[in-house]
Order: structure tokens, then C-alpha cells, then sequence
């Protein structure tokens, strides 16, 4: 019958096990898989994520320079983060808030830092005309 | 005399999922039990015709969320035997790792759900809170609480550092010392007793027959542990498969709860012998040929087969788990009882109805 | 680990598999019985041609042994659940899904175990995904 009595004792002792969700709010460990984010500025649209994610969860336009994903589709595996050739893939530790209807997350690439790349080289090329 | 026929589920408070089970009784002993599953069926054996190889991992791994590291285990096992990989040694003593903290938090959900199948509530919170300290080492180690992902063919995806080792070796501690006082209450409180011993005995030569695996094979004098063939790292650790006489739910919670403590062991073990070196190694082609693997699950033993032709898409997947193969041992246990053991009955075989359909 | 393989020409088959004939079937599992061994599962893969594999799979001392059959479609298949009773499941399944026909089976579910009613015939053999192909393409 005095089995439990220790346990017992240390509960009444020491604070709660549960917190007061959402005043404190639990902090994600480092590796905690949440959602996917995207660093689009490093994307070259070559497809390899698209191809290696199990759920068909990510849609890519090369011609229109986007890259979509379906939150609602994606499993949260990281191999897209793995397959990423050039990196620009992260997983963040704060997961997808519910949301009242299915939507998709659209990227698109901004052209404007490609044009000013352009511009310099043609400066430096009139320069060693 | 009249025969009265009650239906038992599909939606039940006690079963963690629906299992239909018409049982044909005559004042209150049953006479009869018919079941009926089908409940969970999402044909995920022909989704995997379908996708890559590769993809194939994530597939089998979400077959069940209680036993999930062991499917994707034995998938990629069964894919390295037929393309003749061999992974390197650290990877399989962090696949042991992995396995027995997943067959710990197996146990301990179990025991926790039959302790509130006979009505003690207080009891099933002090073993979850027990194991909400194995399932933050999973968040903490491999990125999600039920699906780790971490498996590859080839090896595994993630790493352990020395912070967390010494870390998971802490809150192991933590739980052996509260389990002995659980333990306690389980096998030698008179209440607990008198719902657990003398009900549903399964003799020695009925589960063989019957073709039981896991703990009621264990618990009815087989013994029989599929991890004592020495795939992976288990060759090079030292364990004993627990074995018990006496074949009634009694004996089942000893059994359990005894490999509890000898997975705390057995993670102990890898720990300290875990060598240094790669985690996977490059896979390149498509496999060609067949294989069967069996692993041992926290409910038993599973059987996989797989069969490749030469493309990037498996021709068939097959996989044949533990409770598919306890469940004519239950339909044999159940005439005889009365009503009210039927909910104990039925969580001794430790139940993973979406195993069972996949 | 019960991995077992062999090679044939560079293909990878599984061992200790004997090939019989349906209608040795029964005379053969009877003898796994006397021998005492224990039965696993059975496992039936579609070959596109018309034909079934039809692998059953028995167990002792860790060591396996696989009965190998080859069925065409219509052909009757008799069921081992008189002499082994864990085999209903795994029969009836078979059954349902694959349309497989296999007589005398000790709990029959004639068709209900896995499947509802508006569910497509035999779903798992191979003809469902060429048909779907062909409308994709349409």
C-alpha cells in the first residue's frame, strides 16, 4: 500500500509537470523538424528536391522562376533539405500554424539583383574597351 | 438457453484503435468471438509499387506510429541485402540505439494503457510522464517525436553527439528509479493481481501452434527473440531473451515490463562500446533480386518481403506484423471469460490495429 | 538476421525454397506439422502474365523455409487452415485482395475482411494500374 509513497511526497513538493500553454510557450530543440523555409536568392530551379519528395509536395516553374510548396502535403522529412545542391533548403524548428482553408506557399526569384550583375559587367567591359 | 450477441468496438475507450469483435455469449461467459478489422485499411503495400525506392522509407515508416523505427529498419535492410550494401559499424550500433528507446516507449505506452483498462487512472499518468522523458530524448536526437526519419538505405541520416549521449544516459537514469516504484504497484498490488492472474492463459503448445510471437510467446514458455541472431549490433551485446511460465496476462506484464529494464541495459551497453567513423555510405543503381528480413518489433516478430526488378519502382512489398499473427491466439483465449476481462484480454496481445492492415 | 540469397546469373532468388505443385500442397505442409514447424505467413506477388507466386512461409529454430507455388488466375487453390488455424487471416486476405481462389477455407469472410462493399475487385493485382495509366495518357 506505501508503494508510491515517495513519488507521492516528490509531486507534492515540486512544481507542476505541465506549463501554462500559450503564456509559456515550449522552446523547439535544435533538430526539431517544423516546417520547410527556402533562401530563394540561391535557388538554380534544377528540380532535385521536387523529384526526391515522397508526397509531391513541391512544384517548380523554371520558366517563371518560382518554387512552390503545399504545406498541408508536406511530411516534414528533410530530404529535400538533404538533396539541395546548393543549400538554400532549411528546416525550421516552429511548426505550421493550423490554418481554416488549404493554401500553398509561392517563392519567386526577384530578377532585380541579376540586372545590376549585368550592369557591372558592363561597366568593366567599357572600361577595358 | 438464450444466446445473446454483443458487439464489442469498432469505438471503444480502452482500444487505442477500432477493432470489431462480435462476441456470442450466454449469461455473462462468452461462448463465441468473431472479429472484424478492416477499419484502417489505406492499401499503403500497393502506394509502394508506386513511389522511388527511396521514397519507400517514409511510406513504411508511417504504416504505425508506435513501432514506426522498426518498419523503415527492416525496409532499408531488406533493400541493402538484395543491393549487397554494407553499412558501417556505427551505424548500426545508432540503429540499436534508436530501436530500443523506440521498444521502450512502446512498453511504457502499453502499460500505461492497461493500467486504464482496469480503471487506474493515476496510475496510467505517472508512466506516460515517464514516457514524455523518452519521447522528448527522440525530439531531442532525430528531429520528431514519433517519426524519426532517421534511417537511409545505406546507414542512418543523423548523428549523436557526446552532449546528448551523456544527456540520454541522465534521463535513463531518471527513468529506471521511477519504474521500480511503478513496478511495485503492477505486480504486487492486491487490486491489480486479481484482474491480471489466472485470466487468458495460452499454453505452451497452443502459441506454438497458433503461431504467437513477442511477449505472449515469452510469456507461455517459448523462447523466442528474433534479436538473438545477431542482425545489426545485437551479436556483439549481451542479453538473455526473458522468458516466464506461467501464460497469463500476469506473466505478459512481467515480461514487459522486465524488458523495459533490459532495453535501459542495452542502450547502456551500445553507448559505451559505440565506435567512431562514418554514418551511411553512397547507394547508387536500382536492386535487382528478393529477400526476407524479420526484426523484432516491440510487439513481436515482423516479416518483410521484398521483391525488385531492376527499375527504380519495387515490384512487391509484403509485410507480415506481429499482431496479424497473435490475433487467432486472442480468438482462441477469449471463449471461456467473462465479459468484463475482455478489455484486458484483448490489450495483452498488445494490439497495433493499423499495423495489422497497413 | 534470416536474410538468405543466393545468386543465379547475377539475380538475387531466396534460398531454402523448394517449388511444388498445388496438388502437393496439403501432403507437403502436413509434413511441416510433423516436423514441427511453425507457420510464418504466406506471401502471393501478381507476375503481370496471368500467373501467381504464391510463397508460404514456415519457421523453427530461427532457420526458414519457403514452399513455393506458381497458380494460374481461375486455378483453385486448397487452404492449409485445417492443419494450420493461424492461416485464416492471411488466406482471406490473400483472397479479397488478389482474387485468389482458395477453397475451403475454415472462417471464410467471403470477400468482407478488409474491403467495404464499393471497393474495386481484387485491388492489389496487376491490372488496376495499366487501365489507370491509359486514361492519364487520354
Amino acid at each position: 500500500m506505501f508503494n508510491m509513497i515517495t513519488n507521492i511526497f516528490r509531486n507534492l513538493a515540486s512544481k507542476p509537470a505541465t506549463r501554462v500553454y500559450p503564456l509559456q510557450k515550449r522552446e523547439p530543440f535544435s533538430r526539431t523538424r517544423g516546417r520547410i523555409d527556402i533562401d530563394m536568392s540561391n535557388c538554380i530551379f534544377c528540380g532535385l528536391c521536387s523529384r526526391k519528395c515522397p508526397s509531391d509536395a513541391i512544384v517548380i516553374n523554371k520558366a517563371e522562376k518560382t518554387w512552390e510548396i503545399d504545406p498541408f502535403k508536406c511530411i516534414i522529412c528533410g530530404e529535400c533539405e538533404i538533396v539541395c545542391p546548393k543549400k538554400c533548403i532549411s528546416m525550421n524548428g516552429q511548426y505550421n500554424t493550423p490554418a481554416y482553408s488549404k493554401s500553398t506557399s509561392k517563392h519567386i526569384q526577384q530578377t532585380k539583383v541579376i540586372q545590376s550583375e549585368i550592369k557591372k559587367d558592363d561597366c568593366k567591359a567599357q572600361e577595358t574597351a | 438457453m438464450g444466446k445473446t450477441v454483443i458487439p464489442f468496438g469498432p469505438q471503444h475507450p480502452v482500444l487505442p484503435e477500432p477493432l470489431h469483435l462480435k462476441l456470442v455469449m450466454q449469461d455473462e461467459r462468452i461462448v463465441e468471438a468473431i472479429p472484424a478489422i478492416g477499419y484502417v485499411h489505406r492499401g499503403l503495400e500497393k502506394l509502394t509499387e508506386i513511389k522511388d525506392f527511396t521514397q519507400n522509407v517514409h511510406v513504411v515508416e508511417r504504416i504505425c506510429g508506435i513501432c514506426s523505427f522498426m518498419h523503415a529498419m527492416s525496409y532499408c535492410k531488406c533493400i541493402e541485402n538484395i543491393m549487397n550494401i554494407q553499412i558501417p559499424d556505427r551505424a548500426k550500433y545508432l540503429r540499436v540505439i534508436w530501436a530500443e528507446i523506440h521498444r521502450m516507449h512502446s512498453h511504457l505506452l502499453w502499460l500505461g494503457l492497461l493500467a486504464d483498462a482496469f480503471g487506474f487512472e493515476s496510475l496510467f499518468m505517472q508512466v506516460w510522464r515517464n514516457r514524455e522523458k523518452v519521447m522528448d530524448i527522440m525530439e531531442e536526437t532525430a528531429g520528431s517525436r514519433i517519426f524519426l526519419s532517421a534511417n537511409t538505405i545505406g546507414g542512418t541520416r543523423k548523428d549523436l553527439t557526446k552532449e546528448m549521449l551523456v544527456k540520454i544516459q541522465v534521463i535513463l537514469d531518471e527513468i529506471e528509479s521511477d519504474l521500480k516504484q511503478i513496478e511495485s504497484v503492477f505486480l504486487n498490488d492486491y487490486t491489480v493481481k486479481h484482474r491480471l492472474v489466472g485470466v487468458g492463459v495460452l499454453t505452451k503448445e497452443d502459441a506454438y501452434k497458433l503461431g504467437a510471437t513477442g511477449a505472449m510467446a515469452k510469456a507461455s514458455g517459448l523462447k523466442t527473440d528474433m534479436r538473438t541472431t545477431g542482425y545489426e549490433a545485437y551479436g556483439e551485446l549481451d542479453f538473455e531473451p526473458i522468458v516466464h511460465t506461467d501464460g497469463d496476462s500476469y506473466a505478459r506484464t512481467v515480461v514487459r515490463i522486465k524488458e523495459v529494464y533490459q532495453s535501459i541495459d542495452l542502450v547502456r551497453q551500445c553507448i559505451a562500446k559505440l565506435p567512431e567513423g562514418e554514418i551511411s555510405v553512397p547507394v547508387k543503381g536500382n536492386p535487382k533480386g528478393e529477400a526476407v528480413v524479420r526484426v523484432e518489433q516491440p510487439r513481436g516478430e515482423v516479416l518483410y518481403y521484398v521483391r525488385a526488378n531492376g527499375t527504380k519502382n519495387i515490384e512487391r512489398l509484403r509485410v507480415r506484423t506481429p499482431t496479424f499473427a497473435n490475433i487467432p491466439a486472442l480468438l482462441h483465449m477469449l471463449p471461456g471469460s467473462q465479459l468484463a476481462d475482455v478489455p484486458i484480454l484483448i490489450l495483452t496481445i498488445d494490439p497495433c490495429i493499423s499495423c495489422t492492415e497497413r | 538476421m534470416q536474410t538468405k540469397y543466393r545468386s543465379i546469373r547475377g539475380v538475387c532468388m531466396l534460398e531454402n525454397t523448394i517449388e511444388i505443385s498445388k496438388d502437393d500442397l496439403l501432403s507437403e505442409v502436413q509434413n511441416m506439422d510433423y516436423n514441427n514447424y511453425r507457420f510464418v505467413t504466406a506471401t502471393c506477388v501478381d507476375n503481370g502474365d496471368g500467373t501467381f507466386d504464391v510463397y508460404y512461409h514456415f519457421d523453427k529454430n530461427y532457420e526458414m523455409k519457403n514452399l513455393f507455388v506458381k497458380v494460374k488466375k481461375e486455378e483453385e487453390l486448397p487452404s492449409i487452415s485445417k492443419i494450420y488455424f493461424c492461416a485464416i487471416l492471411v488466406e482471406n486476405e490473400m483472397k479479397e485482395l488478389f482474387g485468389l481462389n482458395i477453397t475451403n477455407i475454415v472462417v471464410d469472410y467471403g470477400g468482407h475482411l478488409l474491403l467495404t462493399d464499393d471497393a474495386p475487385d481484387a485491388p492489389m493485382a496487376k491490372q488496376q494500374i495499366v487501365i489507370e495509366e491509359r486514361k492519364a495518357d487520354v
